[in-house]
């Protein structure tokens, strides 16, 4: 019999270990995690395996259990065990493993790498960035941005690292009369981002500063065996906490996917484009490492303006909770195609998706994503059986099972998920279900909006407008350029400043 | 009738952020709801205590009053009425009140944000004591609230009239703001129109929305015929859209003389465009403006509406002289503006002067606060067409047609509201 070990403890790692109990495999399944999943447990003991808590981000502690335990099969759900090797170590220890090596991870893990990488190799679909190692430089730069009006005055600023989602701010600075208050919020921003960077010793850079650009993103994810790249359908996560696209930025508060390999607003053009942005980079990350990336690479694409799919960001694993979305459609059996994987034969096995479309909510308590510490501790009601009498599924997120009672770590601790013919029908049984997952003396927080079909006409008017625009550039030649001209100084191109930076000098 | 802009700011970091010049350039981009006073209340960084400013006349005055201050929450109203301000009331709770339109169960607008004021400043949780309000005075208001707590929450009443709309500014800003116009000036993204009986209240940390039972949408139409701006979306109508359908509705089966179409400025331009373009006469700018842009119907005594529109309004010689003219206004209050345009042309050298209305004739007051006149005071309340024309001085007159109106603006679960021209009033009424 077939013995499955997996690592990570969200509502993504349900839904894999849901995946990995339906294959025709029947395999006895083992999970580790920092807490304990009520979903993943309760999956775990029915097929006689084990559930661990302890450390996801420890190699010598996950490789050894797994070959204690005598697995098969290891597979990583989320980010951090990949920036610490467990890949790696498992892998070392002999025994298969869905994940990246640490080396590979690294497009995830450093956002800067990312960038310098996609510019060495000429990868298309990207933006203008500049990284400072210290507060004074950034402050200096973002300054004088503000004075000669260069790319840098609207900017994104991130921590330089992966950093739970958090510090990213997005700083359209087009109204002049309104420098001064943009210019004291990137100032107060960037000691912020280095204060909180220095938790981080794995990372030189510390802020990230980005060119600001609109337009509809979406996630498209893929399987990889280093050789061969295949891609999943796309998903959009919302990452708005509130509806209306109003409010901080969360890991994600809902996603959409469906009918079919793209979504309403992204044409067939526009996917194969961001496939081969996609492949392009697990292809310079192998060169630069030598390694074989082994696992799923994820693209965190926008349809920009300037060059059409761009991409904004990597993961090195499924997100969470576009996993959701895919995994729902997933018709392949998971562990044939794990196992092709690790075994570098991707391309012998054919992937399958269902046409649905799949709408995710999470339900998070209030205080996400700010505030873990009102977040966290509250007791869940919840009636499962009504859930499902209302066509939906639950996997449980961040939410700990302890003495029968389930109690939240501090995040999403619920996300529903619902297969339907189109995205709205989806998002209605969705919602006829956000008030059942209950909080006892505190309040819960998700998204309405997400799914209907005002939001997705926005979308797609958006998507349209930008489309517009970089068809245009296109059919002029102009896709990926960006000239300036600064009186006395003449012709500038923004991109030879971010090769002079970012490339030619590391 | 007044101009709302509420902001709150969101997550990390938030109270970095100082909102209030923000709150100033939308409120800049709100005149056109009203010049004679403004009012903006926020919660002060310093003291963390509820701060207002008030005063009468124009809003760049207000920007050496906050100058060094900070807050990062704020809500701004812009009035038509001198000493129409935003209400502060101390109970429980410190709460600051601003309204465009009116309930009918009070005087005024302040005696409303005074009531209102006190059902949310009593302490219970805002969001349920905002349901109760929209619930209890069900007709005829948009509003905002700011309480001492950082909290700002906004809603328009069961029966929706007046407009009110929300967005964002990245991932740290949300912003309500009567039109979309006053969101593109301050640079944040138009999310949607907030619904009829729709509540919605924000805190750093949360952002609720509720929607009282058996809400509907009864916008007012006298937003499209003169108060919004042409640039903005209001009840989830493209305004620009809307005026340019006016002239359609005037141009179609208008056979009158015609050498030259001529807008009085400025609300009238789309109407006198579209006009225009469908009976295929030249459209010419007619007119040219000393001083300020002013919006004369909404001044107070009849002398200083003569004033800013004589300043406005001096013809083109070359552009009226032995012509035909038609002449379009968006519509008749009192009638002496047209009175005196028309004059005026015809001293130019104006052989006919046909004047198209883009609106039906206002017969009523409005008794959700928009400044109509009584009814004694408006021309075609009082007046037949043919002595209106006579008073006037012009060759022939038009209005558009109740029904057109109606018709442009009705949808699915949308009924306007057209009360003032003699048509339905929004939560049916009755009104003398």
């Amino acid at each position: 019999m077939i013995k499955v070990l997996g690592i990570g403890g969200g509502a993504r790692e349900h839904s894999l270990a849901e995946k990995v109990a339906q294959s025709a495999h029947h395999p006895k399944i083992y999970w580790i995690s920092e807490w304990r999943n009520p979903g993943i447990y309760e999956i775990c003991r029915s097929t006689g395996g084990e559930y661990i808590i302890g450390s996801t981000t420890d190699p010598l502690f996950v490789s050894k259990r797994s070959k204690t335990l005598g697995v098969d099969l290891v597979i990583i759900g989320p980010e951090e065990p990949n920036f610490y090797g467990v890949a790696d170590a498992v892998r070392d220890a002999g025994i298969p493993c869905l994940g990246p090596y640490r080396d590979v991870a690294v497009i995830e893990q450093s956002k800067a790498a990312l960038r310098r990488l996609q510019w060495k190799y000429d990868i298309p679909g990207r933006l203008l960035f500049r990284t400072f190692r210290d507060v004074r430089s950034a402050k200096e730069a973002l300054n004088e941005a503000s004075k000669s009006l260069t790319w840098l005055q609207n900017v994104v600023l991130k921590p330089a690292r992966q950093a739970g989602g958090k510090g990213v701010k997005v700083i359209e600075d087009k109204q002049a009369y309104l420098l001064n208050e943009k210019l004291t919020f990137k100032m107060s921003h960037i000691e912020w981002l280095s204060d909180y960077m220095s938790g981080y010793e794995d990372i030189q850079d510390r802020v990230l500063a980005e060119e600001c650009v609109w337009g509809p993103e979406y996630t498209l994810h893929c399987f990889t065996d280093g050789k061969t790249v295949v891609g999943m359908p796309l998903v959009q996560d919302n990452k708005h906490a509130f509806d209306f696209d109003i409010g901080p930025e969360t890991g994600g508060m809902g996603s959409i996917s469906g009918p079919g390999m793209a979504l309403d607003f992204i044409t067939r053009e526009e996917y194969e484009r961001s496939l081969e942005i996609v492949r392009s980079v697990i292809r310079a990350i192998q060169d630069e490492t030598g390694k074989d990336y082994i696992g799923v690479a994820a693209g965190q694409m926008m349809v920009t303006e300037i060059e059409g799919p761009t991409l904004i960001e990597m993961y090195s694993r499924l997100g969470d909770p576009e996993a959701l979305n895919v995994l729902a459609v997933l018709k392949t059996d998971i562990l044939d195609l794990a196992f092709a994987i690790c075994e570098g034969r991707l391309s012998k096995v054919g992937v399958d998706f269902e046409k649905n479309a799949v709408v995710v909510k999470a339900v998070a308590p209030e205080g996400y994503p700010d505030r873990k510490d009102l977040a966290k501790g509250h007791e869940v009601l919840v009636d499962r059986d009504e859930v499902l009498k209302r066509g939906c599924k639950l996997y449980w997120g961040a939410a700990h099972l302890e003495d029968g009672r389930i109690v939240t770590t501090g995040s999403r601790f619920v996300e529903l998920v619902a297969k339907e013919r189109s995205v709205e029908r989806a998002a209605e049984l969705v919602n006829g279900c956000l008030g059942l997952p209950r909080l006892k003396g505190w309040r819960t927080l998700y998204r309405v909006d997400i799914g209907t079909r005002e939001l997705n006409e926005r979308r797609t008017e958006l998507a349209e407008k930008v489309r517009r625009l970089y068809k245009f550039r296109e059919s002029r030649g102009l896709l990926g350029s960006r000239l300036d001209w600064v009186p006395g100084m003449g012709l500038i191109d923004p991109a030879l400043e971010v090769k002079k930076y970012e490339v030619d000098r590391t | 009738m007044p101009g709302l802009i509420g902001i709150c700011s969101f997550g990390e970091g938030s109270e970095k952020w100082n909102v209030l010049r923000f709150t100033y350039y939308a409120m800049l981009a709100l005149q056109n709801r009203g010049q004679e006073a403004f009012s903006i209340a926020w919660v002060d960084k310093a003291t963390g205590s509820l701060r207002k400013v008030e005063a009468s006349g124009n809003v760049e005055e207000l920007l050496p009053l906050i100058d060094g201050s900070s807050g990062h929450v704020a809500i701004g109203m812009t009035s038509p009425l001198v000493s129409d301000h935003i209400v502060e009331v101390d109970g429980d709770v410190r709460v600051a009140v601003a309204m465009d339109g009116k309930t009918l169960d009070h005087r005024d607008r302040r005696e409303a944000c005074k009531a209102i004021g006190e059902e949310l400043s009593s302490g219970s949780p805002l969001h349920e004591s905002m349901l109760r309000v929209a619930t209890k005075y069900r007709v005829g208001y948009s509003f905002l609230v700011l309480t001492e707590k950082g909290e700002v929450g906004c809603g328009r009443s069961a029966v929706g009239l007046k407009p009110l709309t929300i967005g964002s500014i990245g991932f740290d800003l949300g912003c309500v703001a009567s039109e979309s116009s006053a969101l593109d000036v301050i640079g944040a993204t138009y999310s949607s129109i907030v619904g009829a009986g729709e509540i919605i209240t924000m805190t750093p940390l949360t952002l609720k929305r509720d929607r009282v039972i058996g809400a509907t949408e009864e916008p007012c139409t006298f937003e499209f015929v003169y108060l919004a701006r042409h640039d903005s979306v209001v009840f989830q109508e493209d305004v620009y859209r809307v005026r340019e359908e006016v002239g359609k509705c005037l141009a179609r089966g208008d056979e009158v003389d015609c050498d030259v179409v001529i807008g009085v400025p400025e609300t009238s331009y789309p109407i006198a465009l579209s006009y225009g373009a469908t009976r295929r006469r030249a459209v010419k700018l007619g007119f040219v403006r000393s001083g300020d842009h002013i919006r004369s119907a909404l001044k107070g005594s009849q002398l200083e509406r003569l004033i800013g529109l004589q300043l406005k309004l001096n013809p083109v010689p070359s552009v009226v002289d032995g012509k035909n003219v038609v002449l379009i206004d968006d519509s008749i209050v009192r009638g002496n503006t047209l009175k005196n345009v028309i004059s005026l042309l015809r001293r130019k050298g104006a052989v006919g002067v046909h004047v198209r209305i883009g609106s039906p004739q206002i017969v009523k007051t409005c008794p959700y606060g928009t400044e109509i006149p009584p009814r004694d005071e408006l021309i075609a309340g009082n007046l037949r067409l043919e002595d209106i024309k006579k008073v006037i001085g012009c060759d022939s007159i038009e209005f558009l047609r109740l029904e057109d109106l109606e018709r442009l603006i009705s949808k699915d679960n949308v009924r306007p509201c057209t009360g003032c021209f003699g048509g339905r009033y929004a939560g049916d009424v009755k009104v003398d």
